[in-house]
């Protein structure tokens, strides 16, 4: 099970990653995390909204309200350019941190 | 989710719509009715836990719309100033004396706004932004009262020249404005800075 920490210093640098390939809605955003993490990241859906609310009023994403198929309506999410410069700012810390987990790890091989 | 506090429309619209998508998906999996609702609830999580998170999403706004106005406020005190400033350095009938007084009472009036702004742990830390408007607005209505006074009662009781009747308009209104200002910009940023730590 992945700490709660973790799950919640990951969730605006993959919301931002996600929306970095086009607009998304919040179910969409909550299935895909799922789907690639293999059910490993659970977020509580309920939680993701607060998250995507307060990441509007920084000005990192926008929101409009559109159709979904059925014609019920659903508000889509994308990204804003301050949103692209947090993005390179998250990838950059999370590789930093990677980074410097593998060195450690190879050297205990070694 | 009303019960819990979680009132704003946009957030219960935005929940309701998930919930609705979630019980959608896991009937077409094979789901009852009944059995769908139920799991798609717990999906979306406990309403005491989510107020909290809607409520910060609130006090991101505030400290958003807290740094506009403290920008507002300083700009109006810069232009305020400027006018005074350029009447004290290009005014040809004021003597030197008169033009450093001018000058040094903008000075001041620029020195208290930066110590409120610097001094903020000084500060008490006033969370509710309401409370800081109203401290604000009777800062600036004890600030009028005192122009009036100072106009209307003290001046005609002096003798003064027009030159020295400026210079004791331009210490008495200028100097308490910065001192005012300095006070609610510290005030904000006192609160800011709380929100701020308590977010992280």
């Amino acid at each position: 099970m992945i700490r709660k920490e973790l799950v919640a210093a990951s969730a605006e640098p993959l919301i931002l990653s996600l929306l970095a390939r086009g607009e998304s809605y919040g179910y969409a955003i909550i299935q895909e995390i799922k789907a690639r993490s293999g059910g490993k990241l659970q977020w509580t859906d309920g939680m993701l909204y607060p998250v995507l609310h307060r990441m509007e009023h920084r000005g990192l994403i926008k929101s409009r309200w559109g159709a979904s198929e059925t014609g019920r309506k659903r508000k889509y999410y994308s990204l804003k350019k301050d949103g692209k410069a947090a993005m390179t700012r998250h990838r950059e810390q999370w590789s930093l941190v990677h980074g410097v987990l593998a060195g450690l790890r190879k050297e205990q091989y070694v | 989710m009303l019960a819990a506090g979680i009132k704003t429309p946009v957030p219960l619209e935005e929940l309701e719509i998930h919930l609705r998508e979630e019980i959608e998906q896991r009937m077409e999996l094979g789901f009852s009715a009944p059995q769908a609702f139920e799991a798609a609830i717990q999906q979306i999580g406990k309403a005491n836990m989510l107020k909290p998170e809607f409520e910060k999403v609130e006090e991101t706004k505030e400290a958003r719309e807290s740094k506009r106005s403290q920008i507002a406020l300083i700009f109006s005190l810069c232009m305020f100033l400027l006018l005074f400033a350029a009447y004290f350095l290009f005014d040809s009938e004021l003597t030197s004396g008169q033009r450093m007084s001018g000058l040094a009472a903008v000075a001041t009036t620029v020195l208290f706004v930066y110590i409120g702004h610097l001094g903020y742990r000084l500060f008490p830390v006033i969370l509710n932004w309401r409370a800081r408007l109203i401290t604000g607005l009777s800062g600036y209505l004890l600030y009028v009262l005192w122009v009036v006074v100072f106009v209307h009662i003290i001046l005609p009781r002096l003798d003064f020249t027009v030159s020295q009747l400026f210079m004791a308009i331009c210490w008495a209104s200028t100097v308490p404005l910065g001192f005012l200002d300095g006070i609610i910009l510290g005030l904000e940023k006192a609160a800011v800075k709380k929100t701020a730590m308590a977010d992280s």
